[in-house]
């Protein structure tokens, strides 16, 4: 609790009162949690400024949805199929701006808007993660990559990463900053080179069958409605951009980098500097949202978030993806036997078989070019996953487990950063990096179950929590409650009709 | 570092100097995209000789190109980190610096000059191409820009102005840090006064 503002009378709807026991503090009462003080909203950057947290959302979303999923796809069905990751990213960019509307307005993360509404809503997201997230399956992908390059064991490169990632977030005076930074330049790397890339190998005809398949609406032949490739389809969809908990994670990196009223929460530190670390409140602010200069504000950070996400993360996950479908196409063009490998092998031998159709087709450089992409995303994958992992759980854990709070904020990220770390070294080394086999499919249920259940938070936390001037609109209502039914129907579709788990 | 504070350029460089510095960051993430191929043809395992090549006929034109875009963000005619313009340019210059390339690659390798099969769906795919290729160098001029200008500011004046625009946006993001750190010591201080205050109750 932040000394300046002691506790006010807690009230079970939200509403803008006067504090009892203060000098005339105004609140925002929301839920059964402390009611937030009302503070200045500060002035939003300019919109057209390629600046902002929405880096990470692209680090973490540009995975393998973009680089493997659906080019197999584009070349099994053709590139009619990819109306559907259109839906798939465009429900994406919205869920982003409706996770942004908590975070901006409140400085607080989606989760403790859930525990404001249930806290076992919020429990569900913190056991979520903890089994999902901690196995390092998402590091063998680059890592193999890598070894095909330079022909350092993946093993290797997978621990030595581990660590490095772990020694950088400790050493960092500020973990956001340093964060930003180097995704940045590895993101902007990314999205030069793999328009290089697609310049040097593609061909037009390439280029206007993936963009005139993305609008081929109700496209779907009978194999796609198959045991075998329905649940891949649906998982597809799911995970193109950021899947699971990932926009979940989004909410704190807006907070970290002072969007809206995360501007009044202190930026969390490196252990090597938690001394400089301020008192992290207990819970966010609000914003008077009568008075019409606030709204003008507000308004401006509403820019400022759309222009995040349409140009940077529904634009580049875009790019990245038709690149990588021009790129299969090419391959299969050049080398018909690549087609059979990615319809019929596994995820590993197929992405051998592009390489190897790419280096037969332009020399090693291809290859060697789609491999260095796929070790990059896994590197960027690392970072980000890590990060957010422990900044979640130490987030839930300072505010909802009795006693942490003793603690500073960057002690208690440490020892998530740390503690999965270690767990991640001793699995690479003696278990199965996926997780073991008999959850595979629980593991796989929840990730997807997760991202049907936060559209479902989304609804709850921005109707109800928010005051009525800054509450989303009914478009915004009906497309959220669109991915909620859709994510869970689909999820259960599947399950029940053809027993498998989409993923 | 605020405006106010920030002192006008005293001695001014010569105007090569100048505009060499002012185009230094567009020509240098241009180099980067053209070398990005570069250095994985090594990685891939091609001949340096093939390598250096590819560096010679990508990257030199769309470092050029780069070097022309941080000019005209220096004239004022492109506004820092707007994208219509940088895509517009692009959409132009990519196209041409893709067929430089291709022309002067196949020149070297084959010993004779050759123009891709068709010229006109060439252009037009290198165009579609070129607003993915603006993103991502608008996004790494970006990080590059200010940082150069804070550095050669004092005897440039035309990074000065630039530099204007630039802090105009630093100023914000100080604004909000100096009203949380004010907030944070006043909460410190109060912290004190009420364990100097328990203290003396206990003694008292």
């Amino acid at each position: 609790m932040d000394a300046d503002n002691p506790p006010a009378a807690r009230e079970p709807d939200p509403e803008l009162t006067t504090a009892e026991g203060t000098e005339d503090e105004r609140v925002w009462s929301a839920g059964r949690l402390d009611p937030m003080p009302i503070r200045k909203l500060p002035e939003s950057p300019p919109s057209i400024h390629l600046l902002g947290p929405t880096v990470f959302l692209v680090a973490l979303g540009v995975g393998m949805g973009e680089t493997y999923m659906w080019p197999r796809l584009v070349l099994v069905f053709g590139p009619e199929i990819r109306w559907l990751f259109l839906i798939g990213v465009t429900l994406q960019a919205f869920v982003m701006l409706e996770m942004a509307r908590y975070a901006m307005a409140t400085g607080e993360s989606i989760f403790t808007g859930a525990a404001r509404v249930a806290k076992p809503l919020m429990w569900f997201f913190f056991g979520t993660a903890l089994i999902v997230y901690i196995w390092p399956g998402h590091l063998s992908a680059g890592a193999g990559a890598l070894e095909q390059i330079t022909g350092i064991p993946w093993m290797v490169t997978a621990i030595a990463g581990l660590l490095l990632v772990g020694l950088i977030f400790t050493l960092a005076k500020v973990i956001y900053n340093l964060l930003e930074s180097v995704l940045s330049f590895l993101i902007g790397l990314l999205v030069v080179g793999s328009s290089i890339i697609a310049a040097m190998v593609g061909q037009f005809s390439d280029v206007t069958s993936t963009l005139t398949g993305m609008v081929q609406f109700g496209y779907l032949p009978d194999a796609a409605t198959s045991a075998a490739w329905f649940p891949i389809i649906v998982g597809s969809i799911a995970f193109a951009g950021p899947s699971g908990m990932q926009q979940m994670w989004y909410t704190l990196h807006l907070r970290e980098k002072g969007a809206g009223m995360g501007a009044h929460i202190p930026k969390l530190r490196g252990l090597a500097h938690a001394g400089d670390e301020e008192a992290m409140p207990a819970r966010g602010f609000m914003f008077d949202t009568d008075d019409p200069d606030e709204m003008r504000k507000w308004k401006g950070w509403r820019r400022w978030v759309t222009f995040d996400a349409l140009l940077l993360f529904w634009g580049i996950t875009m790019l990245v993806t038709v690149t990588f479908t021009v790129l299969a196409q090419s391959a299969a063009r050049q080398n018909p036997n690549v087609r059979i490998l990615i319809e019929n092998g596994e995820r590993e031998a197929a992405m051998n078989a592009m390489a190897d159709s790419f280096s037969a087709a332009g020399g090693p450089l291809l290859g060697g070019i789609f491999l260095g992409f796929i070790a990059l995303i896994g590197l960027n994958a690392t970072l980000g996953l890590y990060d957010s992992f422990s900044r979640g759980q130490a987030d839930m854990a300072y505010n909802f487990i009795k006693g942490v709070n003793k603690f500073r904020m960057a002690h208690i990220y440490a020892t998530f950063l740390w503690g999965v770390i270690i767990f991640g070294i001793l699995v690479l080394l003696f278990g199965p990096a996926d997780g073991p086999s008999a959850i595979l499919d629980t593991l796989a249920f929840l990730s997807a179950f997760a991202m049907g259940a936060y559209c479902v938070v989304l609804l709850l936390v921005n109707n109800i929590m928010l005051p009525k001037p800054i509450r989303p609109n009914l478009a915004s209502n009906l497309i959220i409650g669109f991915g909620a039914t859709f994510y869970l129907g689909m999820l259960f579709f599947s399950l029940f009709t053809y027993g498998v788990i989409p993923d | 570092m605020t405006m106010t504070e920030t002192a006008l350029p005293q001695r001014e460089a010569t105007l090569p100097q100048r505009m060499g510095e002012l185009a230094l960051p567009g020509a240098l993430v241009g180099a980067l995209a053209g070398c990005f191929a570069a250095i994985l043809a090594v990685l891939g395992g091609q001949t340096p000789s093939w390598a250096a090549i590819t560096t010679v006929t990508l990257a030199v034109p769309l470092a050029i190109l780069g070097a022309g875009y941080s000019l005209l963000l220096a004239t004022g005619l492109f506004r820092p980190g707007v994208f219509a313009p940088a895509g517009l340019y692009w959409f132009i210059g990519f196209p041409l610096a893709r067929l430089v390339h291709e022309l002067g690659a196949h020149s070297i390798l084959a010993g004779q000059l050759g123009m891709p099969k068709d010229p006109l769906a060439f252009l037009a795919f290198q165009a579609l191409v070129s607003l993915g290729f603006a993103i991502g160098f608008l996004w790494l001029h970006e990080r590059v820009m200010p940082r150069w200008l804070l550095r050669v500011y004092e005897h440039n004046s035309r990074a000065w102005n630039v530099l204007a625009h630039y802090l105009q946006l630093a100023e914000q993001i100080q604004e909000q840090r100096d009203r949380k750190q004010t907030r944070s010591r006043r909460g410190k201080e109060r912290s004190l006064r009420e364990r100097v205050a328990e203290r003396q109750g206990g003694h008292g």
